[in-house]
């Protein structure tokens, strides 16, 4: 491709590509240490003595004190921070006030499990989206459109937990009976040997990520369509596939990685109902009972985690972006 | 017992969740002061399930709630998986038939009270642990011992109070006699919880899990799921009969509902009344219904006004229509009460009338007391099924008295304002006359709600004489005349006690529907040696 002239006429580059990573990984560190300092205050840093709220009205004295010793209260708050913080770093997220054992051991099995719902959702929703999205773009106002229109606007609407108890209904208990309604992981045992029990979890995400990121490809596709450089690639004569495949995807796809990283970021939290509605063995289910169980160091880790996947997913997708347009990436 | 439980409550960090696991399972107290002979099958009103039994299969079991707090431990559960397990690998010195009766089936073969202070357990010959070792006299020592230790936080501690730690002695390797530190009547019935299992000499938690039970601890995960493979050298011969039993957590009980319809689990606890007709619609799966004595009391403080008037309590007690609340909170699962709990004890006062609503009567009672269009509110949170739910449904009878009841849905009930409230719903398990009692009738109670006795009243005294009287028929005179004072001025209104409600696949046999259970499934098949697949 040609070089083309920045804004100013000459090339606008700005250190390029590795400095823009570089960059934006600062800015994500930035991001993560801020979160961790709210994490912290909206947990152990409360008004009120956090060892009383966790223990209730059974508290001892001796109780207290040894809690407070593990929560380290009676250093300055500062110092709290701090020691948490660096605890975290050393990958150390403290020892589970629950099950009286370390947080790495206790969230370790479930982090793999929920990644791998996860990436298994990716995989299947972030292609499918695209492809669906592209050719309601193309086929626009044709039936294959409107009835993806009308079929991502009803499961858009649909609550994750809603589609997920119907599909257990219609596959699992009550209208046919080929699928496991929940998800039984044995312990030490991973979810992809047994594939079959993670198909329902998966399809419940895929169908809760799915619609939006359609809805955003075919927009953004239906735009670059329209635009002076399909048209000139199209009046030049090139093949409607190489207009499609060269010129209008890649501008199509900048905007939709945005609502990929967003939506599969938003699957971090949505995974919670899902794998409340499978019994699925996750970091979802260890933070819904750590937060019954006022189990800070646990709800603190599981925080971190999922903001830190805000983080890597938002950097991947800036950098996907400016890898497939080419106006931004020739811009650096 | 006076000043520990509170604190000891404590231990279990603050979840109101975890007072209704304590107080489910708490004592019970029985008849006989001789406690010897064989295994008594007789005389139960349930009905086994099933056909004939078939060896082998892994039996897999949904229970209702449990997460990171897991843990197995003989004597102490905190959540409801936890009880799952337990009895898989603990055994009782005594235990309960499915008719409510305390029986020597259990590890003891005598348990005999000698003086009002002085008790002697015998065991049976032969029975070994996991690990081969021979159950002896040292064992039952360290056993009592652990539980009588208050810094284990151990659910039985209370209810061996009066056992002195230091003075249980070893007559011979199969005799333990026990020097109270004053008179008892109830230790034979504390024998008999499933909490107080017998664990062998230097038993932790943190150790093996090495009991006498039908299965051994394979594999636990705290929050997911524990394997309990048979216990090859059980000593009740050609007991178990699977080869693994799999207890698995469900804190969401949809998604157990649907593993059981699913074929993925073979029995589930506690399934909700709203799913009980998905289940009977399946004809490979059944329901099986234990007679629970669970109560949810809304409590009258006697000592606070307006209920410091025995006319306005009575008058309460009128208000309530018992049919209607039970159709209304339970499906109609569990049966009427009449402001009396521990309907199960053999002293229990059956011959009192039964109360039924009365609003004219409870308008004059409130006239009498110059109460007309009172209006008081009541308290009352999600700490366990139904607790809001009578609340407000008791709120709308009471509409026709005349009487209005605010009720407040507060979440942290159980905090500050637990105890010292004048009007409040709280909820209670299964337990025998006596014990109830001590946890919740008596100034020394750790919950007592209704700041009961009256200061005038004679129920303290008879309390203590009932206690320390030996004779079964003697102490249910003085339970009578407990019960009596209670009936007449006491401050709880009891209107129900609710059933226990599971469902299981029917190619699971043995099971006995209808019994007088205080743990889902039949007490999980007692310790799953009397449930099989059948052939």
């Amino acid at each position: 491709m040609l070089e083309r002239p920045g804004p100013t006429g000459g090339p606008a580059r700005t250190g390029g590509i590795g400095l823009f990573i570089l960059r934006r990984i600062l800015q994500g560190l930035l991001v993560l240490v801020l979160v961790s300092i709210v994490v912290f205050a909206a947990t152990q840093a409360l008004p009120g003595d956090p060892a009383r709220a966790i223990l209730g009205r059974g508290a001892t004295p001796a109780s207290l004190a040894a809690l407070r010793e593990q929560l380290h209260l009676n250093q300055p708050v500062v110092q709290q921070y701090l020691t948490w913080a660096t605890g975290l770093l050393h990958g150390d997220a403290g020892r589970s006030f629950a099950a009286q054992e370390p947080v790495s051991k206790l969230l370790g099995d479930r982090i793999v499990n929920t990644a791998f719902l996860l990436i298994c959702s990716g995989l299947i929703s972030i292609p499918l989206s695209i492809l669906i999205g592209s050719y309601a773009a193309l086929w626009r106002d044709r039936p294959f459109d409107v009835v993806t229109s009308l079929v991502t606007l009803v499961f858009a609407a649909l609550p994750e937990f809603v589609v997920g108890v119907a599909l257990v209904v219609l596959f699992a208990t009550t209208v046919f009976h080929f699928l496991p309604a929940i998800t039984l992981i044995p312990p030490g045992g991973r979810p992809w040997e047994q594939p079959i029990a993670i198909i329902l979890p998966t399809l419940t995400l895929v169908l809760a990520v799915t619609p939006y990121v359609v809805r955003i490809m075919r927009a953004s596709m239906v735009e670059v369509l329209e635009s002076d450089y399909v048209e000139m690639a199209r009046l030049k004569g090139l093949p409607e596939r190489l207009v499609l495949r060269r010129h209008a995807l890649p501008n199509a796809l900048g905007p939709t990685f945005q609502v990929i990283a967003i939506n599969l970021a938003y699957l971090a939290g949505g995974v919670i109902v899902v794998e409340y509605i499978f019994n699925y063995a996750g970091i979802g289910g260890a933070l819904r009972d750590a937060v019954s169980n006022r189990d800070l160091p646990v709800v603190q880790a599981i925080a971190m985690i999922i903001a830190g996947l805000y983080v890597v997913l938002n950097l991947l997708a800036d950098i996907a972006t400016i890898l497939v347009t080419p106006r931004l990436r020739t811009r650096l | 017992m006076a000043d520990t439980p509170i604190e000891r409550l404590g231990d279990l960090t603050a979840t109101t969740l975890t007072r209704r696991r304590l107080l489910i399972n708490a004592g019970v107290i029985a008849g006989g002061v001789m406690l010897a002979g064989p295994l008594a099958a007789c005389g139960t009103t349930s009905t086994s399930t099933g056909g004939s039994p078939k060896r082998g299969g892994n039996f897999r079991l949904g229970v209702t709630g449990g997460g990171s707090g897991d843990i197995i431990d003989g004597q102490k559960i905190v959540t409801k998986p936890d009880q799952a397990r337990l009895v898989a690998g603990f055994e009782t010195l005594l235990e309960y038939d499915t008719n409510y009766k305390l029986q020597t089936t259990g590890l003891a073969e005598s348990v005999t009270q000698d003086a009002p202070d002085k008790w002697t357990i015998k065991l049976k010959s032969g029975i070994t642990f996991h690990n081969g070792k021979t159950l002896g006299a040292d064992d039952v020592i360290y056993s009592l011992q652990r539980i009588s230790d208050p810094k284990q936080g151990l659910f039985g501690t209370a209810g061996l109070a009066s056992v002195d730690p230091n003075n249980i002695t070893k007559v011979d390797d199969r005799t333990v006699r026990l020097n109270l530190k004053q008179a008892d009547s109830t230790i034979g019935d504390q024998l008999g919880q499933y909490y107080n299992g017998i664990v062998p000499v230097g038993y932790t938690r943190a150790g093996e899990q090495i009991g006498t039970g039908a299965y051994k601890v394979q594999s636990f995960t705290k929050g997911q799921q524990s394997v309990h493979v048979r216990n090859t050298n059980y000593w009740r011969s050609g007991l178990p009969y699977f080869d693994t039993v799999t207890v698995i957590d469900f804190p969401d009980v949809a998604a157990q509902v649907n593993a059981l319809l699913s074929g993925q689990i073979d029995a589930m606890t506690d399934i909700p009344a709203a799913q009980i007709s998905v289940v009977r619609g399946h004809s490979n799966l059944a329901i099986l219904e234990g007679q629970g004595a669970d109560w949810r009391p809304l409590c009258m403080a006697i000592d606070m006004p307006p209920f410091d008037d025995n006319n306005v309590r009575q008058a309460f007690r009128l208000m309530v229509d018992r049919n209607a609340m039970l159709q209304q909170v339970f499906s109609g699962h569990g049966r009427i009460a009449n402001d009396l709990y521990s309907p199960f004890d053999p002293a229990f006062d059956s011959s009192l009338p039964q109360r039924h609503q009365d609003i004219a009567q409870a308008k004059s009672l409130l006239h009498k007391a110059g109460k007309d269009n009172l209006v008081v509110d009541l308290h009352t949170t999600d700490g366990a099924a139904g607790m809001v739910d009578s609340a407000n449904i008791f709120a709308s009878q009471a509409k026709a008295a005349g009487v209005t009841v605010n009720v407040h849905n507060d979440p942290n009930y159980y905090g500050d304002l637990y105890l010292k409230l004048a009007f409040s719903v709280d909820f209670w398990g299964t337990r025998n006359f006596l014990p109830q009692v001590a946890n919740g009738s008596i100034p020394t109670a750790p919950y007592n709600e209704c700041h009961w006795p009256p200061k005038d009243s004679n129920y303290l005294s008879l309390y203590q004489q009932a206690l320390a009287e030996p004779n079964a028929g003697k102490r249910a005179d003085l339970i009578h005349q407990m019960q009596k004072l209670e009936y007449d001025q006491g401050g709880y209104i009891i209107p129900m006690f609710n059933n226990l409600v599971d469902a299981y696949s029917t190619k699971v046999g043995g099971l006995n529907n209808g019994s007088k259970a205080t743990l889902n499934l039949d007490s999980f098949g007692h310790g799953y040696r009397s449930i099989y697949f059948t052939a």
